[in-house]
């Protein structure tokens, strides 16, 4: 096995002389990426430089249920380290117990997103992303609207955070703020790294990492032919590819905007195209018709124990995702999801074999990253 | 009520210090929200609203505005330069009529606009509802007052709601409008929102209006002329301004906003009284 790289980030360059705040100078010690060689680092807010401090801090903040109005959910809650930061529910329930239209998504690699959640152009900060499960009311998650000063008040009164917060906003005059808590937490989910799957140490050069059947499934998954003769009949890695398993990637350096949102066919309950209402992805943002169903492709590390599936957890098993694809979209009584207008020219349908379809499901299997759901780094700080 | 309205502010030139801008005067605008004929109440229950008359108990009545400008007797449109405090910063106030006599809210309430334009004769008033586009979609967690008020953050479109009326307790029959900019597109590489297809920024003009007779009139029962509060239509409650939440027609039309294929005109929310 090759060694992993360690990227070192000199922050002060990239702050760049003398500008903005220089917190970054002050942390002990500099920020250290643990990436393979293969993967770039992520992007880092130029006001919001990493320190082992507030990433630390991130994780309690994270972890802390004082984060929501009745103190009963954080977002931990709905992220769970065991199941690579999602929470085994089709639909994400809320601190007063409202239903989330949608699933939780994995905030593993959350640092790479072009855009945050399943279908918002406009969330493509990690510290933006965090006031809406805050204080969001459109579903009520962590039920914070309105009580930002009873939330500040929480945390001064703490034993723990006050000197937290100093540690890791130190240049801060009135270290304990919202700007401070958006940022640690974002600091921690930039940290919340998974690259160490069986499928990552094959791409290092670790020939024995994978399966025959995993390897067999890995190039059916990047475009390699089928028993049935078709060349890339399976299209996923045009939707899924790259090192984050998502086109829809970003990272430093990153010169693109590298949104994408497609409609992989799950529904067609018109003549539109349309998902049920209230749910239909980009359109319930831009109202374009064209843009009814599209969702943005979900990274696929850790996809194994990341169940149920799709945007609203429609589909139980990678079984029955594969079979989603094969059909060419998903037949229900509403509705051919097969002929939904919107739906990308890359779902197409494909005849697979039983072997080829476990073969699939395994290389699916071999993106699992099992340090990543018991690594102490990233875990519950309360549980303990 | 008492009011004040516009003064010279000869203070500056009495005591002969430098302030070169010549002279300067101090100037203050009235606002009310009313629904319909009677005055907006935190807590009160209205009748006979919409389309459909419906009865609704209102919790929640506030609204920022922004670029608000007087006409000068020269026929030029000349901002007025905001004084800075809780409910003003730079070019936004917000204005504020409950009193959290619900479980949303904050006791303050703020019912007027104050600030400065040079001294002369002023005859007509234009604003906008709504936040400055750099300010919309700045860091919300560093703004001070009035932009750190977080019932008013509407992070998942990425900017503030302009303005908030809402009914109830947060009950699953409640009615809310919340207008804000749609359809924003941002960039990791920008670190925000860089455009929105739909700024929804409400424009008033008025060619005579006098501040200190004259006040501003917001008015619930105008907004949602036309609209069936009794049968809520879209997936949300009441108009989350979402271009596919069709409830939204109406009060759209009543801001003079367009809305899908529906174009924009005169707003009839607000008045001057
Ligand atoms: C009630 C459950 C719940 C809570 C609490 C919650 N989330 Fe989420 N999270 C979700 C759901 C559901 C989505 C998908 C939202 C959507 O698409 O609209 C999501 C999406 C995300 C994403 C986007 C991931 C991606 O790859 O695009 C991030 C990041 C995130 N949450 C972070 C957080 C943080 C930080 C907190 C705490 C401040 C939090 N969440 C609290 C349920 C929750
Ligand atoms: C045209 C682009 C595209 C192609 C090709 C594609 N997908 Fe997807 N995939 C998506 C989108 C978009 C979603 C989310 C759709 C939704 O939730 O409505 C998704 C969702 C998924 C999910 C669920 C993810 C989660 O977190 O719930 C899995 C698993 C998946 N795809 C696997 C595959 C496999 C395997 C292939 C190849 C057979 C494939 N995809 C081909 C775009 C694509």
């Amino acid at each position: 096995m090759k060694p992993v790289f360690h990227i070192l980030i000199l922050l002060p360059l990239l702050l760049g002389a003398g500008c903005g705040d220089s917190e970054a100078a002050s942390a002990s010690r500099a920020w250290v990426w643990d990436l393979p060689e293969t993967v770039p680092p992520p992007r880092v807010p130029e006001d919001n430089p990493m320190s082992e401090a507030k990433v630390e801090l991130g994780r309690f903040l994270f972890y802390d249920t004082k984060l929501s109005g009745n103190q009963t959910q954080s977002c931990g809650s709905c992220h769970q380290q065991a199941v690579a930061f999602t929470d085994r529910l089709a639909q994400a329930e809320g601190s007063t117990g409202e239903e989330h239209p949608r699933s939780s998504m994995s905030v593993a690699n959350a640092g790479y997103a072009a855009s945050l959640t399943w279908a918002n152009p406009a969330v493509v900060r990690l510290e933006d992303q965090a006031l809406v499960p805050m204080f969001g009311t459109d579903p009520v998650e962590l039920g914070l609207e309105g009580m930002e000063d009873e939330l500040l008040r929480r945390l001064r009164d703490d034993e723990r955070y006050p000197e937290m917060f100093a540690e890791a906003f130190p240049k801060a005059l009135d270290p304990i703020s919202l700007d401070s808590i958006t940022k640690a937490i974002a600091a921690f989910q930039r940290a919340l790294l998974s690259f160490d799957s069986r499928y990552d140490r094959w791409n290092e050069g670790d020939e024995t990492a994978l399966t025959a059947s995993e390897q067999r499934g890995m190039a059916l998954f990047f475009g390699g032919s089928t028993a049935a003769g078709a060349t890339d009949a399976l299209e996923c890695f045009h939707c899924h590819g790259g090192f984050l398993l998502s086109q829809s990637v970003d990272h430093d350096g990153n010169e693109f905007n590298q949104q994408t949102f497609f409609n992989n066919g799950l529904y067609n309950l018109d003549e539109d195209g349309s998902y049920p209402e209230g749910n239909e992805g980009l359109f319930d943002i831009t109202n374009d018709p064209a843009d009814k169903g599209k969702f943005k492709p979900p990274s696929l590390r850790n996809i194994a124990v990341t169940a149920p599936y799709m945007h609203d957890g429609s589909i139980a098993t990678l079984e029955e995702v594969v079979e989603h694809y094969a059909r060419g979209g998903r037949l229900l009584e509403s509705g051919d999801g097969k002929e939904n207008p919107n739906k990308s020219s890359f779902i197409k349908g494909f005849f697979i074999n039983e072997q080829e379809k476990a073969d699939l499901i395994a290389f699916l299997h071999a993106l699992t990253d099992n340090k990543l759901l018991t690594d102490p780094a990233f875990s519950d700080p309360f549980a303990e | 009520m008492k009011r004040l309205g516009t003064w010279m502010a000869l203070s500056a030139l009495a005591l002969g210090c430098g302030d070169s801008s010549s002279s300067s005067q101090r100037a203050e605008l009235a606002f009310a929200a009313m629904v319909g004929a009677e005055p907006f109440v935190c807590g009160q229950e209205y009748s006979d609203l919409g389309a459909d008359g419906a009865s609704l108990v209102l919790s929640d009545f506030r609204f920022y505005v922004q670029d608000i400008e007087l006409k000068n007797d020269a026929g030029e449109w000349v901002p007025l330069k905001l004084d800075e405090n809780e409910f003003q910063n730079g070019d936004v106030a917000l204005l504020d009529f409950e009193n959290k006599c619900g479980d949303l809210g904050t006791e303050e309430m703020n019912e007027r606009v104050v600030g400065t334009v040079p001294a002369g004769q002023y005859d007509g008033l234009r604003f906008k509802m709504g936040v400055p586009f750099e300010r919309n979609h700045a860091n919300h967690s560093t703004e001070p007052s009035p932009l750190n008020l977080t019932q008013m953050f509407w992070n998942w479109q990425g900017g503030y709601k302009f303005l908030r009326i809402d009914s109830g307790q947060f009950s699953t029959n409640d009615w809310r409008m919340h207008l804000g900019s749609t359809g924003c597109e941002g960039d990791a590489q920008a670190g925000g929102v860089t455009s929105c297809a739909n700024p929804n920024r409400v424009e008033v003009e008025w060619d005579t209006f006098d501040a200190d007779t004259d006040t501003v009139v917001a008015d619930y029962a105008a907004l949602v002329d036309g609209a069936n509060l009794g049968d809520d239509q879209a997936a949300d409650v009441g108009c989350m301004a979402k271009p596919t939440d069709t409830d939204c027609g109406p009060l759209f039309q009543n801001l003079g906003l367009p809305f899908g294929d529906q174009p924009g005109g005169t707003q009839s929310f607000f008045s001057a009284e």
